[in-house]
């Protein structure tokens, strides 16, 4: 691994190595452009991690203090853990599952789609799907994501028959095993999934995608990354003309340190990156930097999430084979007839029963819990993920009355639900049901959201300055070698999960930058 | 934990049982469960005290012990107290410990680790033989 010295100042400092940091580092890399990933969480390898969901949860998970409020569930059922997202290297992209649906041309447009919906806050992004496919293209390649470019499809595990046929017999014909973006047969140096059942849990074998087993590596090959684990970044630095100057980063001593950057690039995920740029207060950029729009934090997105269970009296025996190798797209369809905007997905989704006990019924006990948990074996399930209004008051903010070990407020996350999250969710688990039960299910389970996986929206991309937080390519509206690189560009959500959108907009935004490096000399 | 009597543990292992019943599980899982419960309130005061008391008033809402009454009237008691942070804190323990105990799983059916086992891919990932083998790809030209 390079070294960089704290004063080189011509390096490009990415905070945060998930889907967006990794990805990005590695593509600038690749373009010759020296890169420091600062990362807050440890270095955990394969070998690290464990097939077993709590001892995997205490190991990766974000579980340093947040604070929630809102009329979201959550705020009940999980009030201090709004997330569910990774502190190590490769972020979520460790615990990510793999799905890579596109979104669609109507999707980045939902202004114009939609034109006015009460109490959301739509805005149209400034690109395109057309603008964006090319780099969906690379991003597939990249990830190996099955059915596409080549790239065979999964095997159809059990979790995924009971959930294929099912949806056949209610009539949905768009259903497959992806795209997912795990090795059905080695690709890319990596080998084919051995069917183990982990890979919310690191995924040992590296069959998954992720940044730490796929881009990071790449990016040391060429000897231009210096990744710092355990370092946690606490403040970005500007001059007198308003330009990003250097990164002050707490390491694993918890000693404050400051590397100098000339691009500063934030990717710690749509809660850490706000809280960063609100954190970087000054006399120049009172409110936060980059924030004299107020959008930084606002129009906080989660997609709108439940999952399904199907019992039968029959064993399915989910938990064997890939997590979430199966998606329905029939609902993901533009048609405001079903009463809602926004469409979802299905996905297959398998919980060992220590997790499916905390999660399928939150709070409850007794004969009726138990029965849920008695026919564990003979348990089908399926996750919804479907596209959440943005709302200018669903938002991050600083909590100064609480503070993390550093002593930095803690992020308060605060999200009420649109009545449209509540229509679609309520189609949504419908549905579900409807599916489950068209192969004999004898019961099945509505189970509320889990601490959100995808988190979108908080400084998110416009046209005009006014409106949001980056422009078309990230970059801070406001602070002109800030760029904001991970899913709190989103604009909007859509249906699809966010990963190969990050991954996308990573490789268009490392292009630009080193075009920019080009332009004006490196 | 001197603060806690023998009794105390009986109590909590029975509310345990009465809270989360499964008639295939052995004492040993609600055991463990209880020792958990211990350990975590070991180091925090406040929930030791309430749930000290707690286990205490339970003995109290009827004529007999808690322990000593029949599964439907202590189910009663139960829910007459489900609000009570004693409860909620032992069942936020609870639904941890008992699930993530292995004996458990094997009851339940569930396997754990299987990497070093060389996963599912030759040992029944795709052993469901109760419906038909399903498309795995979208066909365009139908759809």
């Amino acid at each position: 691994m390079s070294r960089f010295d704290a004063d080189d100042d011509d390096v490009v400092v990415v905070v945060g190595s998930g889907a967006g940091g990794g990805t990005l580092a590695n593509e600038l890399c690749q373009r010759g452009i020296r890169t420091v990933v600062l990362e807050a969480g440890p270095h955990l390898t394969g070998k690290d991690y464990h097939n077993d969901e709590w001892q995997a949860f205490s190991q990766m998970a974000w579980t340093d203090p947040r604070t929630t409020s809102g009329s979201w569930r959550l705020a009940t059922d999980f009030p201090t853990l709004p997330a569910w997202i990774v502190k190590a290297v490769g972020g979520t992209t460790t615990h990510w599952a793999g799905a890579t649906p596109r979104f669609k041309e109507h999707e980045f447009r939902i202004r114009s789609t939609y034109s006015d919906i009460d109490g959301a806050s739509l805005l149209d992004w400034p690109i395109t799907l057309t603008e964006l496919e090319p780099y969906y293209d690379q991003a597939e390649v990249k990830m190996g994501s099955s059915h596409l470019h080549g790239r065979p499809p999964l095997p159809a595990n059990n979790n995924y028959k009971v959930f294929a046929n099912g949806a056949e017999r209610v009539g949905y014909r768009r259903y497959a095993t992806g795209p997912y973006a795990t090795n059905a047969e080695p690709y890319d140096d990596r080998p084919a999934t051995v069917q183990d059942g982990f890979n919310f849990q690191g995924d040992k074998g590296g069959s998954k995608w992720s940044t730490l087993v796929a881009e990071l590596p790449k990016a040391e090959k060429t000897g231009k990354l210096d990744l710092r684990p355990d370092s946690h970044a606490v403040q970005i630095l500007h001059d007198t003309r308003g330009r990003a100057t250097a990164v002050l980063y707490t390491d694993s001593e918890g000693t404050l340190r400051r590397q100098r950057a000339r691009v500063v690039c934030v990717a710690g995920n749509s809660i850490e990156t706000p809280r960063l740029l609100l954190l970087s207060a000054s006399a120049l950029f009172p409110a936060g930097l980059g924030n004299s729009s107020g959008q930084v934090g606002r129009n906080y997105m989660r997609h709108t999430t439940a999952t399904v269970w199907g019992q039968y009296d029959q064993p399915v025996r989910m938990y064997r084979g890939e997590t979430m190798a199966g998606c329905i797209q029939d609902e993901s369809r533009l048609d405001t007839s079903r009463g809602f905007a926004g469409g979802y997905y299905m996905q297959t989704i398998a919980l060992g029963p220590a997790f499916f006990a905390s999660f399928v019924a939150p709070g409850t006990w007794g004969p009726d819990f138990t029965s849920h948990m008695d026919a564990y074996r003979d348990t089908a399930g399926m996750w919804i993920v479907g596209e959440d209004m943005p709302q200018a008051d669903n938002r991050v903010t600083l909590n100064d009355g609480v503070l993390d070990q550093h002593g930095l407020p803690v992020a308060n996350v605060h999200f009420d639900d649109h009545p449209n999250d509540v229509a679609m969710r309520e189609h949504a688990q419908r549905q579900g049901q409807a599916v489950y039960e068209a192969v004999g299910a004898k019961r099945t389970i509505v189970t509320p959201p889990y601490p959100s996986t995808h988190n979108l929206g908080t400084c998110r991309m416009s046209e005009r300055p006014v409106d949001g937080v980056v422009d078309r390519h990230g970059r801070a509206h406001d602070v002109p070698n800030l760029f904001v690189s991970d899913g709190s560009q989103f604009t909007s959500g859509a249906a699809a999960n966010p990963t190969l959108t990050i991954v996308a907009l990573a490789i268009r935004q490392a292009e630009y930058i080193a075009g920019e490096y080009r332009r004006q000399g490196a | 934990m001197t603060l806690l009597t023998d009794h105390d543990t009986v109590t909590l292992v029975r509310l345990l049982k009465m809270a989360y019943p499964h008639e295939a599980f052995p004492d040993g899982p609600y055991e463990r469960t209880a020792q958990a419960v211990l350990a975590a309130v070991a180091g925090a005061p406040r929930q030791l005290a309430q749930l000290i008391q707690g286990l205490h008033d339970l003995d109290e809402l009827r004529e007999v012990p808690f322990a000593e009454l029949d599964d439907d009237t202590a189910l009663t008691v139960l829910r007459g107290i489900h609000e009570a942070a004693f409860f909620k804190n032992v069942r936020g323990v609870a639904v941890v410990a008992l699930y993530d105990d292995h004996e458990v799983w094997d009851l339940l059916g569930y396997e754990g680790p299987s990497f070093d086992k060389g996963g599912y891919v030759d040992r029944g990932f795709n052993d469901l033989d109760w419906l038909p083998e399903p498309k795995i790809s979208i066909e365009e030209a139908s759809a």
